[in-house]
């Protein structure tokens, strides 16, 4: 401490022979536990899983990539993707037809509210398991009245069918002109020419803007690191569908663009028990949609009076 | 007190403090987000794109056991069977086909076995206007009575579609009426419904929700 006086009063202190013992331990154990403290202090980085790779990091944006680039792409989300659960999926790029829009309709007077659509819809789509993510919500709703604050959406009776209630599931709805789309800053979000708005992953910033524009609650943010089990994971996957999410990305309802675009039905269709569930081309004037919009009781585009303009129907028999 | 005294102290505090911040980040003594509630994987039985019934076109197609379509094992060819009513004019169901559950129509007036089946030919449907159909022509036969289903049926939508919807790339499925309705009591029953969906973070004492408030 002598020293150390001597060279707090006189200023500038010569060192007389470098450093003393005493002042460097000392210097040293600051120096340590400064080094130690900064390390604490960083020690959350550790916890971020997935840290993208430089790859993932340099990405364009999907409307820039070419054909090669995606490829590139492709088989790096295959390579993750079975680093992470063991099995290598089969990841495409499916582009929209030509002369194809698509539109969903679903009959109110067949649903029975068994939510079969709902967890086939998070099989298929490789949807988080824990904290759940689910693009269907089934609303029991009172007989004779649309008032959705009187909907309810966790009822669990032994039996469905209740008596007095029908059941709306709500998806997205496609819309035309899709407020979410609007108020997206990057451009993460768009509706492509076959009518499915998408969201490019790798492109969201996840600042939950197009989860406050839907009017119909049909977005969903993952809040913490997705978690589906690796004997549950679908590996037919699309870019802009169903491959694995990542922590602070948006996702939605797409119409299973991963089979549609191959021409299949979409996954909540094929579950439901009681074919409430109606898919297809509205271009074509021969698909069951087009019959149903010329020939039975179209009744409502969910909240219309919006000017979203859904490409989802509902409608009753008779 | 001396400068150099004063940055001892200072210097001293802040090792303290920093080692102290150094432990509780590294053991994650505070900020960790609460750990999340288990939530059990839903029954496979649920996702199961698997009708209610099998019908006979597909009990054929599969091969399966056909015995029960077998009338003239127990009945006799050319010796219509007689049908026999209680003193409500219900139909009483003989012993040997007491699983038939009568339902089929409101009120119960529907329950007259001929209505359907062909009592000349057991192993024909006949209907109102005379046709006579095979077990598989079953959307023939619901048809005769239930037109507007039955147009509806045709073009797709009413009932289960599987397959394709564009015919260029595949083929579609579809499915009999007898794949979904029993015959004899047609309405679709009712059944367990899929979990509903979980809370995050369950209050762990739930307040009662005031009326009017959200």
């Amino acid at each position: 401490m002598s020293d150390q006086r001597i060279s707090g009063e006189s200023n500038p202190p010569p060192e007389p022979e470098g450093m003393s013992r005493r002042s460097f331990l000392r210097n040293s154990a600051v120096f340590a536990s400064g080094l130690a403290a900064v390390a604490a202090g960083l020690s959350p980085l550790l916890d971020i899983e997935n840290f993208p790779s430089l790859q993932e990091f340099m990405q364009k944006y999907y409307k820039e990539m070419t054909p090669e680039e995606m490829k590139k792409v492709l088989e790096r989300i295959e390579r993750e993707v079975e680093r992470q659960y063991g099995i290598r999926p089969h990841v495409r790029d499916l582009k929209p037809l030509d002369g194809v829009e698509y539109v969903y309709c679903l009959n109110l007077t067949r649903c029975i509210g068994c939510r079969k659509c709902v967890h086939a819809c998070v099989a298929e789509n490789n949807q988080s398991r824990n904290p759940e993510i689910q693009y269907i919500r089934v609303l029991q709703m009172q007989n004779g009245s649309f008032d959705m604050e009187k909907a309810v959406h966790d009822y669990n009776p032994e039996k469905v069918p209740e008596k007095g209630h029908f059941y709306m599931p709500v998806q997205c709805q496609q819309c035309k002109n899709p407020p979410c789309v609007k108020v997206c800053p990057v451009h993460a979000t768009w509706q492509e020419p076959d009518g499915i708005t998408v969201i490019d992953y790798n492109w969201c910033i996840g600042c939950r803007y197009c989860e406050a524009a839907c009017p119909y609650w049909a977005r969903r943010f993952n809040f913490t690191q997705p978690e589906i089990p690796a004997d549950r994971l679908n590996p037919e996957m699309d870019y802009l569908s169903n491959r694995p999410r990542s922590k602070g990305v948006m996702e939605k309802c797409h119409f299973c663009l991963q089979r549609t675009r191959a021409g299949r039905y979409p996954a909540c269709l094929e579950v439901c028990p009681t074919g409430t569930r109606k898919f297809g081309n509205v271009l074509d004037p021969n698909s069951e949609v087009s019959y149903i919009l010329k020939n039975k009781r179209v009744f409502i585009q969910l909240k219309e009076e919006l000017g979203t303009s859904p490409r989802f129907f509902y409608y009753f028999d008779v | 007190m001396k400068d150099s005294v004063k940055t001892t102290i200072v210097l001293n505090v802040l090792i303290v403090v920093f080692l102290a911040l150094a432990t509780g980040f590294l053991l994650k003594a505070w900020g960790q987000p609460a750990p999340l509630q288990q939530i059990p994987l839903v029954d496979p039985e649920f996702i199961k794109t698997a009708t209610v019934r099998v019908s006979y076109s597909e009990l054929v197609a599969a091969k399966e056991d056909l015995s029960d379509f077998d009338c003239y094992g127990c009945h006799e060819k050319g010796k219509p069977p007689v049908l026999r009513f209680d003193d409500k004019h219900m139909l009483i169901i003989p012993e040997e086909h007491k699983d038939i559950v009568m339902g089929h129509g409101r009120n119960n007036r529907n329950n007259l076995c001929t209505n359907c089946h062909d009592e000349n030919n057991l192993e024909r449907f006949q209907t109102r206007d005379g046709r006579e159909l095979t077990f598989s022509e079953s959307p023939e036969l619901c048809g005769s009575c239930h037109g507007p289903t039955f147009r509806d049926w045709n073009a797709g939508a009413h009932g289960r579609t599987s397959g394709y919807w564009n015919r260029d790339m595949g083929p579609i499925v579809r499915k009999d009426c007898v794949s979904c309705h029993n015959p004899h009591s047609p309405k679709f029953p009712g059944r367990q419904p899929a979990p509903p969906p979980h809370i995050l973070h369950p209050p762990t004492n739930p307040a009662p929700v005031a009326e009017g408030e959200h």
